[in-house]
């Protein structure tokens, strides 16, 4: 069998052989492969924790810019409604001002014109009043076929009425 | 199967050439593909970095897996070269064995012999005390190996040592040597000088063309085996059951 043989006929020289060769092989792997790799791998690691690190506190930041996005959009939407209703309130003091000018000048107009309706009314009866007198006059002169002198008849038309109040 | 040998003396040991040329075949391949592998090692890997990365993250896990992380970290180089090693010497043999006029077979599997394998285990138990001895002191180390759990277990345990040290070393040999023998059997039968040649060879050509696929998959599990058991060598050494 090659097993018995080969371990009676050369074991020493080929051990020390092997050995040597493969503490050889590690030192040149060592070098070549597993130096290098190990580097490589632990520098990869370091960058995916490091990665992961920044990518946490990117998130952050984008949450935190997203919150303060939201705030001060909230803002502005409340700062819109409330311009809208500045606007309206002011639209609507406007309109109301002007209407209570517009009502005060009808009431005054309204009041002027009844003013100056009274005050031709007046013209108007005290114009009639003289000319009812004048006319009457010209009707009993007219009946008395004799002129009438208002004048010259003032003292006895006077007699008359205080003859009157008298009685 | 006992072929003849080529051997020499030189300083009043001596060598056999099969052994020599073929573990140093074996360990230029590991060279060659390791150098080969590594050109321009960046962070971001390209496709010939990712193949010896996940080689070295293989082994690194069989070690990760059973160690602390200050032993798997030193144990990390043994184990990525003594894989490497095995699985190219196992396979090696399988694709390769070249026999001379002179009836020696100059290049096959350095792992079929026995005198490798058990280099190979010897160094691993090596490695496996000198971190058991580091990481206990020698006299934790002594009561760990031999009186534990209890003092009259002394005999097993030194069975065990024993025991540790051929399972690991005959093991490997012979997966790798029976497969070598069936398939050079097999080869043989393909030139069978008789009468029924020509069906031998038709039958041979898938029966090779098998044996080789599942001595392929045996090398990789024995590489495999051997790596994990020096492991658990030096988990056993050093104290963690």
């Amino acid at each position: 069998m090659l097993g018995l043989t080969t371990l009676a006929a050369l074991p020493l020289g080929n051990m020390l052989f092997i050995i040597i060769a493969f503490l050889l092989l590690m030192l040149i792997l060592k070098k070549v492969a597993y130096g290098p790799l190990t580097k490589i791998l632990d520098e990869r690691a370091d960058k995916i924790s490091s990665d992961i690190d920044g990518a946490e506190s990117a998130r952050q930041e984008a949450e935190q810019l997203a919150s303060q996005r939201q705030s001060e959009l909230a803002e502005t939407r409340q700062n819109a409604t409330k311009v809208v209703a500045d606007a309206k309130a002011s639209a609507q003091k406007q309109s109301d001002s002007l209407i209570a000018a517009a009502t005060d000048r009808a009431a005054s107009i309204n009041q002027q014109a009844q003013t100056d309706a009274q005050k031709l009314k007046e013209d108007a009866i005290s114009g009639a009043k003289d000319d009812v007198a004048a006319l009457s006059v010209a009707i009993a002169s007219k009946l008395m076929q004799k002129e009438l002198s208002l004048n010259d008849q003032q003292a006895l038309i006077d007699a008359y009425i205080s003859d009157l109040e008298t009685k | 199967m006992d072929d003849p040998m080529a051997t020499f003396e030189f300083l009043g040991l001596t060598f056999d050439w099969t052994t020599i040329i073929s573990t140093l075949l074996a360990m230029a391949i590991v060279v060659i593909v390791s150098v080969v592998l590594t050109r321009n090692l960046s962070v971001k890997p390209n496709k010939r970095q990712n193949v010896i990365e996940y080689l070295l993250d293989f082994t690194n896990g069989i070690v990760g897996g059973q160690l602390s992380k200050k032993q798997a970290r030193q144990f990390g180089l043994f184990a990525f070269t003594l894989f490497f090693f095995i699985i190219v010497s196992n396979e090696m043999g399988l694709l390769l064995q070249i026999k001379l006029g002179d009836g020696v077979t100059y290049i096959k599997s350095p792992t079929a012999n026995p005198i490798v394998t058990m280099t190979l285990a010897i160094m691993s138990l090596m490695v496996a005390h000198g971190m058991g001895v580091q990481e206990l002191g020698f006299k934790g180390y002594i009561k760990n190996m031999f009186f534990t759990p209890y003092s009259w277990m002394l005999p097993l345990n030194i069975i065990e040592q024993l025991a540790n040290f051929l399972t690991l070393s005959l093991r490997l040999f012979g997966n790798i040597f029976a497969g070598e023998m069936l398939l050079t059997l097999v080869a043989n039968s393909l030139a069978w000088p008789g009468h029924f040649n020509g069906l031998w060879s038709v039958l041979s050509l898938p029966i090779e063309m098998v044996w080789q696929g599942f001595s392929l998959f045996i090398g990789a599990i024995q590489a495999y085996v051997f790596v994990i058991l020096t492991g658990v060598f030096i988990s056993q050494l050093s104290g963690n059951e």
